[in-house]
């Protein structure tokens, strides 16, 4: 049902840009495709990745061509696509689109959409990190709202002024993140740049990350800061909110609550993969 | 000439300090005639240098995006939308690993609409490591458009055309293919993403002049602009678009340009001066001033192999 109707969406878009539109036809609703990043190599490695720059590892381009699929059979295709400046996101949106067919569309690639930045974490291997500063410390810095790890500063290479993609902003001299100030810099970007686009009928898609996503889905989903730090979005699943003229979430039947976006593919094994993660963090 | 290029220039920073600041990037609305135009906007947006620079330069580097696989099969591609082929990806690979070695870096790229440059161009900047720069699509850089012919045998058009007629519609500078019907699955109307093109804009079928045409409202509206920003520039398109740019850029003829190959997947690096004039490279090959990467034999034999598919 909801297949279909995205198709004829699609299909009387293909006719409606140079023809009169009967106003029962579009329905004014606004399609928002989220899709996490798929695994990378860091995430093989058990490494606090952050803004480190690293590639999907071999599984991740899997899980992201699936992704890609998925919208693909869901009738949906997107108009223009949101990313980040991390190869990993990148390269997600990329392989979406091809499987789309959508491969010429404007991408607009913005650090605010970038996964959280770990500070002075950046690098370190997980486990050895529990051992130096002791599992609850760590457990803070991860799971904590509004905690950010230690910053880096100048002299670091995980520093954002030091690599030349970031030029055009002015990082402060210290510098790290938690889930609070990350939220800070994705929801006005989402505000400013991807409603407008909504607004105007486009079909968005926004690849990104764990933690950018997060603090999307909790400003669309009015999600408190206890649960947001619980959820988790499985990786290389298109999440998909449709959204009415006023821009607010028309929710989906189908959504796992808390969230009102439909994640697509087999809801089963989407549902175990989130509880998965979930004992995971146990 | 140089004292009139002084005078010209002290003229127009005298002029550029009395009037108000320029905006950040020049966007002119129509396409600037005159050297003196461009000098005097060039002055105002660099106004705080006493002079212009003659040494200033800019590098443009263009790409030819890899075989695709109705290249393979021998068939008139035009704008129909095909993929690489395994070859096509290969050479993409290598030409991002040339420009990695020789260590370039971009600001920002161009493509078209069609997806064996954007993957071409998509290889490239993962090879470089630089898959974070904005890149913008546009029509105009699209491949020339083959009209009716699209999708026919190249083999199966000269047996039922004639050898003769269908040189002149290849190689013929101005002389189009025949025009495709409005109901042809090859009509750009038809296509989603060329809904915001202006009807009269899309083509039925294109010459090599019609494909110039439609592509210099770019260069001068959009590419020159950035280039003179600073901005540097990778454009990875296709055979006759980037005939359409050398022929403009190194002043090549009508007659001349119809044989020039451009091998694919090959970076072909130009350095231009303060005018967007080509500094001649020591490793041109004539008659374009660019020079091409990577092993010059091969570069050589390359442009002669796709000489020789053209008999």
């Amino acid at each position: 049902m909801f297949a279909t109707r995205s198709a004829l969406l699609s299909s009387s878009r293909l006719l409606s840009k140079k023809t009169v539109i009967p106003a029962f036809q579009i329905a004014n609703k606004h399609t928002l495709v989220l899709v996490r990043h798929g695994e990378s190599t860091w995430n093989l490695e058990n490494k606090f990745t952050g803004w480190y720059d690293c590639p999907l590892s071999p599984k991740g381009i899997e899980e992201v061509t699936e992704a890609g699929k998925l919208v693909k059979a869901a009738g949906i295709a997107p108009d223009v696509a949101f990313t980040s400046l991390l190869k990993r996101a990148i390269r997600t949106c990329f392989e979406v689109l091809d499987q789309c067919g959508r491969v010429w569309i404007p991408v607009t690639k913005a650090w605010e959409l970038n996964e959280r930045h770990y500070g002075n974490l950046q690098g370190l291997d997980k486990q050895e990190t529990v051992d130096k500063y002791g599992k609850d410390q760590v457990l803070i810095w991860r799971r904590s709202y509004d905690i950010p790890p230690p910053a880096v500063d100048k002299t670091s290479e995980h520093h954002p002024s030091n690599d030349p993609r970031y030029a055009g902003h002015d990082f402060p001299e210290e510098f790290t993140e938690s889930l609070a100030t990350t939220l800070d810099r994705v929801v006005p970007y989402f505000e400013e740049n991807i409603v407008p686009e909504l607004k105007k009928d486009q079909t968005v898609m926004v690849a990104a990350h764990g933690n950018s996503l997060r603090a999307l889905v909790k400003h669309l989903d009015n999600i408190d800061e206890a649960t947001i730090l619980e959820l988790n979005i499985p990786t290389g699943v298109p999440l998909v909110y449709e959204l009415d003229e006023n821009m607010k979430i028309i929710p989906n039947p189908k959504g796992m609550a808390p969230l009102r976006g439909e994640y697509l593919g087999d809801q089963d094994a989407i549902r175990a993969r989130i509880e998965g993660v979930k004992n995971q963090t146990k | 000439m140089f004292l009139l290029k002084y005078l010209l220039t002290s003229f127009a920073v005298a002029n550029a300090f009395m009037s108000t600041p320029s905006q950040k990037t020049l966007t002119p609305s129509r396409t600037f005639g005159s050297q003196i135009e461009q000098r005097i906007s060039q002055v105002r947006k660099h106004a705080t240098r006493a002079s212009t620079s003659l040494a200033m330069k800019y590098t443009l580097v263009l790409v030819r995006h890899g075989e695709s696989t109705w290249n393979k099969a021998n068939l008139f591609t035009g704008w129909a939308d095909v993929p690489l082929s395994e070859k096509g990806v290969e050479e993409a690979t290598a030409g991002g690993k040339l420009l990695a070695e020789e260590g370039f870096t971009f600001d920002v790229a161009y493509t078209s609409t069609l997806k064996r440059a954007i993957k071409t161009l998509w290889i490239i900047l993962e090879e470089m490591d630089l898959m974070y720069i904005p890149i913008v699509n546009t029509w105009r850089l699209n491949e020339r458009h083959y009209g009716a012919l699209q999708g026919l045998n190249k083999q199966e058009t000269v047996d039922k055309y004639g050898k003769e007629q269908v040189l002149i519609w290849r190689r013929s500078y101005d002389i189009p293919p025949p025009e495709l019907e409005k109901d042809n699955e090859h009509y750009p109307g038809k296509d989603p993403r060329y809904a915001d093109v202006a009807e009269e804009d899309l083509p039925l079928a294109e010459s090599l002049k019609l494909t110039e045409d439609r592509f210099m409202v770019d260069w001068e509206k959009t590419l020159v602009p950035e280039i003179k920003s600073g901005k540097k520039i990778l454009i990875a398109a296709h055979g006759n678009t980037l005939r359409a740019l050398v022929k403009h850029l190194d002043g090549i003829s009508e007659d001349d340009i119809t044989g020039l190959n451009i091998p694919t997947g090959i970076p072909l690096v130009y350095e231009l001066d303060e005018d967007l004039q080509p500094i001649p490279h020591s490793d041109a090959i004539a008659p374009l001033s660019g020079r091409y990467l990577g092993n010059q034999e091969e570069v050589k034999a390359r442009i002669g192999a796709v000489v020789a598919q053209t008999k």
